[in-house]
């Protein structure tokens, strides 16, 4: 049983290792920002899942009782990971696709990234403001 | 009732006037006279046990590793002044609520004058020379401000400052010299320096404190060469000028003299300094006395004449001499006061103060006149008033006194000075009163109410019964005297009739002669403006403004306003310090062995240096920049976690996130990259500068770290459970040992949120104000401000964030964490609302006053400091204990954790205060409020809210 349970740890971490070492090569070796954020964003998430799987298993298996500390850390990744990426790519958006180059909303809906002067070109410009 | 409370009493008073105003002027009058009168009924309670030569302590120790006690004495010389102080601030009182008018702030007018009641008072019963010092200085202050009473005259400004600057200065040199004094006698109790004459004069440093002292008594008593500063605080309101110019504040120099006679006088500096600074002083005093067409200049003078008279006799240094000067105080107390106040009632009468408007008033003012002839006969020596015996004693003295082996210098220039006061006395007397009536008066003039008159009248009976009957002040006066001349008195009788003795000579010298020179005023009078003569206020204006250029010089020439002049003043300063320190001591390496470089600290350290270089290179790009700092911050905290500083670890990074998320907030409206201002040069020595300050820094760091270091630690770690009841150290330290400190750290921390707030109301006030009306972002704004990702995410964390703050609130007392990280902890949580949702939107669900909070958080942590007091124990004692609630576990209690509350609030205060000051930027420059939550909401027809508002 434990040899079996080393095995899986083992071979967890490994996994993990690989996964780790794969995000963070694509982060130097993609050249567009928006292929760049795959690499750490789905890679490490994975990378980092694996870890949180040995330890538990680790725990629960030699630590004489189960782990629940990983949960919550597997929790904060899924919250924080996707939020982030997707903050990435609003703001490499914004920055550097103009209105025009992006295909139109549908179903009555509207791009948020962008402004609503450009989102509607033709309301012109906004007023000045002067007081 | 004890003297610490007689002192008190004035000061407790003070809070009074300003809330009873509301209660009209008489209540204001009143409570502030009701102070006043039981100060002095204490003090004469006291009067029997005085006059039977006892001597009333009370004794508080306050600090008593300075030697600062509060201690309090009455002896005979601290009764006569504190009886003179209160009794005519008794009269003062009741005259000032007829003088000052309704347009002027009553209550502000008698809160001061109790002020520097107080302080006065304080002075004359001091037994701590410290004390003494400290209540000196507060009878500067409080007469700054009653002499600036009528801010918006520039006189009383100008005049305010000038005698602010004058006895400050004085004040100065006192404080020296009393610590000199105190380090010969050994004591800085009065009573135990009066004991060490001998030590006191044969010490080297007798001179110099001698010289300081006396410069500090001359400043306040306005001795020639300082007495410029009198004349010009006459801008003052009469009640003022009467008080503190001839009864109280001038005469503190006296007092201090006579205070300090039986140990620093007898000695020849003495003699010469203090008797030829009054001689001189007199003299000079009355002769421009004479000239002055301003009654209260006349005045003036002619107390800075009296004031050098009494100066004199102190300065003779003989026993007979002190009980003439202790008489005379007295005198001049009396007619000088009653006579500013007459002058202050022609003045609010005839609605001027220039005598050469006046005169005739005797038929018009018949009550002020018969008072205002009575005292100013007085002054002039007459006999029957109470004048003339002091001034015969005055004149006996002087007679055989040698100056410089010279009989006839001192007597000559006392008959001389004698003859100016009469003249001027006269004067006052006939170009005022005397003479045709006029029909020219600016007001036409009639004697004020009783309640006006009420105080100078009482006064002049005094000098009459005084001058009529002197035995009956006789006894009072031995008690007096033998205080000033510790109980080394001669026996002597105060009577009218002395016989013919040289005295009497010089005194009908002086009335005949006196009377002669008014006759040919007219005359001299103009010889005496054609003379030239040095302007003493413009001189010391010149000296003002120079010392005020060459101070503001220096400080332009250290703090430029660039952080980098002053980083670089300081570095310096502390490497050269540092430098010279070590090079002059011997240095061995420290003995500690080294531990091994390990792979992972390695790469933190590796990424530490990296982000820090990088910082340098790309300053210029901020954004960056702050980046690159938040990369340090964790590293930082990485580093704590490492080496087991969990608490530290915490703390370092909630503070790294908060500091990040206020800077970007603020980069909005800043530039988003740093101008290149210097040359190479200068950017070379900068960096020379900046590299040996770092390396210097290495190096102390790591000759510390490779020797073993004793310090408090061990004591902490061992007391912390058993002492502090925590088994976190760090927190019992910041709760319980350093309590006291960081009870100072919340405070300094919600100052500075109050600052950033006042910074934001001052900008927002001024120019700054258009440049954010018409804002433009430099950079491409994104159409959804509020991201529905970003709203979901906080909102579903906010319940999260928020027990976790509980949570290291409640364990920091024993496990990592504690009242200021889940302040952090819990603003961090609100903060990601606010940026989530925008700032008003989020206000208007959370709305809790943010400078409430930071007050709450300071009063919670000084109550539960308080409270110790209640048990008997030094401010901030903890106490802890344990309880068992039934169903559960034992628990413990500690009053730690109501402090930790405090910190906890004042945390949570000061970030949203800043980051609502940011918000009201933004606000300013066109930042509207949206009315949903989030901008975009794909859940709604339509998707985009356009509802929002300025």
């Amino acid at each position: 049983m434990e040899t079996a349970a080393e095995i899986v740890i083992a071979l967890l971490l490994v996994v993990s290792g690989v996964f780790g070492l794969v995000g963070s090569y694509g982060l130097i070796k993609l050249s567009d920002p928006m292929m760049r954020l795959h690499a750490p964003t789905k890679a490490t998430t994975l990378g980092v899942g694996g870890v949180l799987i040995a330890s538990m298993l680790y725990f629960l298996v030699f630590g004489g009782a189960p782990s629940f500390h990983e949960l919550m850390i597997t929790l904060f990744l899924f919250l924080t990971a996707p939020v982030s990426a997707h903050f990435v790519a609003k703001a490499f958006l914004h920055r550097n696709i103009r209105r025009e180059e992006v295909v139109p909303a549908r179903h009555g809906s509207v791009w948020a990234g962008y402004s609503p002067a450009e989102d509607a070109p033709a309301t012109g410009e906004a007023d000045d403001r002067v007081e | 009732m004890s003297p610490a409370l007689i002192a008190a009493l004035p000061f407790l008073g003070a809070l009074l006037p300003g809330l009873m105003i509301r209660a009209g002027r008489d209540a204001s009058a009143l409570v502030t006279g009701a102070a006043t009168l039981l100060a002095l009924i204490g003090l004469l309670t006291h009067l029997p046990a005085v006059m039977r030569g006892e001597v009333v302590t009370a004794q508080f120790t306050w600090l008593p590793a300075l030697g600062l006690n509060a201690s309090f004495f009455i002896d005979g010389l601290g009764m006569l002044f504190a009886g003179l102080i209160l009794g005519i601030g008794l009269l003062i009182i009741l005259y000032a609520r007829y003088y000052i008018s309704a347009q002027d702030p009553m209550g502000q007018f008698y809160t001061y004058l109790l002020l520097f009641q107080g302080a006065m008072v304080g002075i004359v019963l001091s037994d701590n020379i410290l004390l003494l010092l400290i209540f000196w200085e507060l009878t500067s202050l409080s007469s700054f401000l009653l002499i600036g009473y009528w801010k918006h005259l520039p006189e009383g400004r100008q005049g305010a400052r000038m005698a602010l600057a004058v006895t400050g200065m004085g004040g100065l040199a006192l404080i020296g010299g009393m610590l000199i004094l105190g380090e010969i006698a050994g004591s800085y109790e009065l009573t135990v320096i009066l004991e060490n004459r001998e030590a006191i004069q044969s010490s080297d440093l007798y001179m110099p404190a001698l010289l300081l002292i006396l410069l500090g008594a001359f400043t306040k008593s306005a001795q020639f060469p300082f007495h410029f500063w009198l004349p010009h605080a006459m801008a003052a309101p009469t009640p003022v000028s009467a008080y503190l110019h001839s009864a109280t504040m001038v005469k503190a120099g006296l007092f201090l003299m006579a205070r300090l006679w039986p140990v620093l006088s007898g000695t020849e500096a003495w003699f010469y300094i203090v008797a030829t600074t009054g001689l001189v002083t007199m003299v000079i005093g009355a002769l421009i006395a004479l000239f002055k067409d301003d009654l209260k200049a006349l005045l003036a003078f002619s107390t800075v004449s009296h004031l050098g008279l009494i100066t004199m006799l102190l300065g003779f240094g003989t026993p007979m001499a002190a009980v003439a000067a202790v008489f005379h105080i007295i005198n001049h107390a009396s007619f000088k006061a009653a006579l500013f106040m007459t002058a202050g009632i022609v003045d609010h009468e005839a609605h001027t103060r220039d005598i050469k408007r006046l005169g005739g008033l005797r038929r018009l003012m018949p009550v002020t006149f018969a008072i205002a002839t009575i005292t100013a006969l007085s002054m002039a020596g007459i006999p029957f008033l109470n004048g003339f015996l002091s001034k015969e004693m005055m004149l006996e003295e002087a007679s055989h006194t040698v100056w410089a082996g010279s009989h006839w210098a001192v007597p000559a220039l006392a008959t001389l000075g004698a003859l100016l006061s009469v003249a001027y006395s006269f004067r006052y007397i006939v170009h005022v009163f005397l003479g045709p009536e006029r029909d020219d008066y600016p007001h036409h003039p009639h004697d004020p109410g009783f309640g006006m008159w009420a105080g100078p009248a009482l006064l002049a009976a005094l000098v009459i019964v005084i001058g009529v009957a002197p035995w009956l002040v006789e006894p009072l006066v031995r008690s007096f005297a033998g205080a000033v001349t510790a109980g080394d008195l001669p026996d002597f009788h105060l009577k009218l009739w002395h016989g013919v003795t040289p005295a009497l000579y010089m005194s009908g010298i002086a009335v005949l002669g006196g009377a002669a020179l008014l006759l040919a005023h007219g005359g001299l009078a103009r010889l005496w403006q054609a003379a030239p003569r040095p302007e003493a206020k413009t001189i010391f204006d010149t000296v003002v403004d120079s010392a005020a250029r060459a101070a503001r010089a220096f400080t332009d020439a250290l703090h430029d306003g660039a952080i980098s002049r002053y980083l670089a003043i300081f570095t310096v300063a502390a490497v050269a310090v540092a430098g010279i320190s070590f090079l002059g001591g011997s240095f061995a390496a420290g003995g500690r062995a080294l531990l091994a470089v390990e792979i992972i600290p390695a790469i933190g350290w590796l990424l530490l240096v990296v982000a820090t270089l990088t910082i340098v290179a790309v300053h210029r790009r901020r954004l960056l920049a702050l980046v690159l700092m938040g990369v340090v911050g964790v590293m930082i905290s990485l580093g704590f976690v490492y080496i087991s500083a969990p608490d530290l670890a915490l703390t370092q990074l909630t503070v790294e996130v908060v500091t990040v998320i206020l800077l970007l907030l603020a980069l909005n409206f800043l530039p988003k990259e740093t101008p290149r201002e210097s040359g190479a040069a200068i950017r070379l020595r900068d960096g020379v500068i900046a590299s040996v300050v770092g390396l210097g820094a290495a190096a102390l760091i790591y000759a510390i770290m490779t020797r073993d270091v004793s310090s408090i630690s061990q004591f902490h770690l061992a007391q912390s459970y058993y002492g502090g009841g925590g088994t976190n150290v760090v927190n019992v330290i910041l709760v319980d040992f350093r309590g006291f400190d960081t009870f100072g750290e919340i405070i300094v921390l919600g100052i500075a949120a109050l600052s950033i707030f006042a910074l934001t109301e001052a900008l927002l006030g001024g120019p700054v104000s258009r440049r954010l009306v018409n804002w433009r972002y430099d950079m491409a704004r994104a159409g959804d401000r509020h991201p529905l990702m970003l709203v979901v995410a906080t909102r579903a964390l906010l319940p999260i964030a928020l027990v976790v703050g509980v949570f290291i609130f409640l364990r920091g007392h024993n496990q990592p964490g504690g009242g200021f990280i889940a302040g952090l902890v819990v603003a961090i949580a609100f903060v990601m609302q606010y940026m989530a949702s925008g700032f008003a939107w989020a206000q208007a669900r959370q709305n809790f006053h943010y400078h409430a909070t930071i007050a709450l958080g300071v009063l919670i942590a000084a109550l539960t400091g308080l409270g110790a007091w209640f048990n008997g124990r030094p401010f901030l004692t903890s106490d802890f204990g344990y309880i068992t609630i039934p169903p559960l576990n034992e628990f413990e209690w500690a009053t730690a954790i109501a402090f930790d509350v405090g910190v906890f609030l004042t945390v949570v205060g000061s970030v949203m205060l800043a980051l609502a000051s940011l918000s009201r930027i933004a606000r300013r420059a066109g930042e509207t409020v949206n009315l949903e939550p989030m901008d975009v909401d794909p859940s709604k027809p339509g998707g985009r809210s356009e509802r929002q508002e300025r």
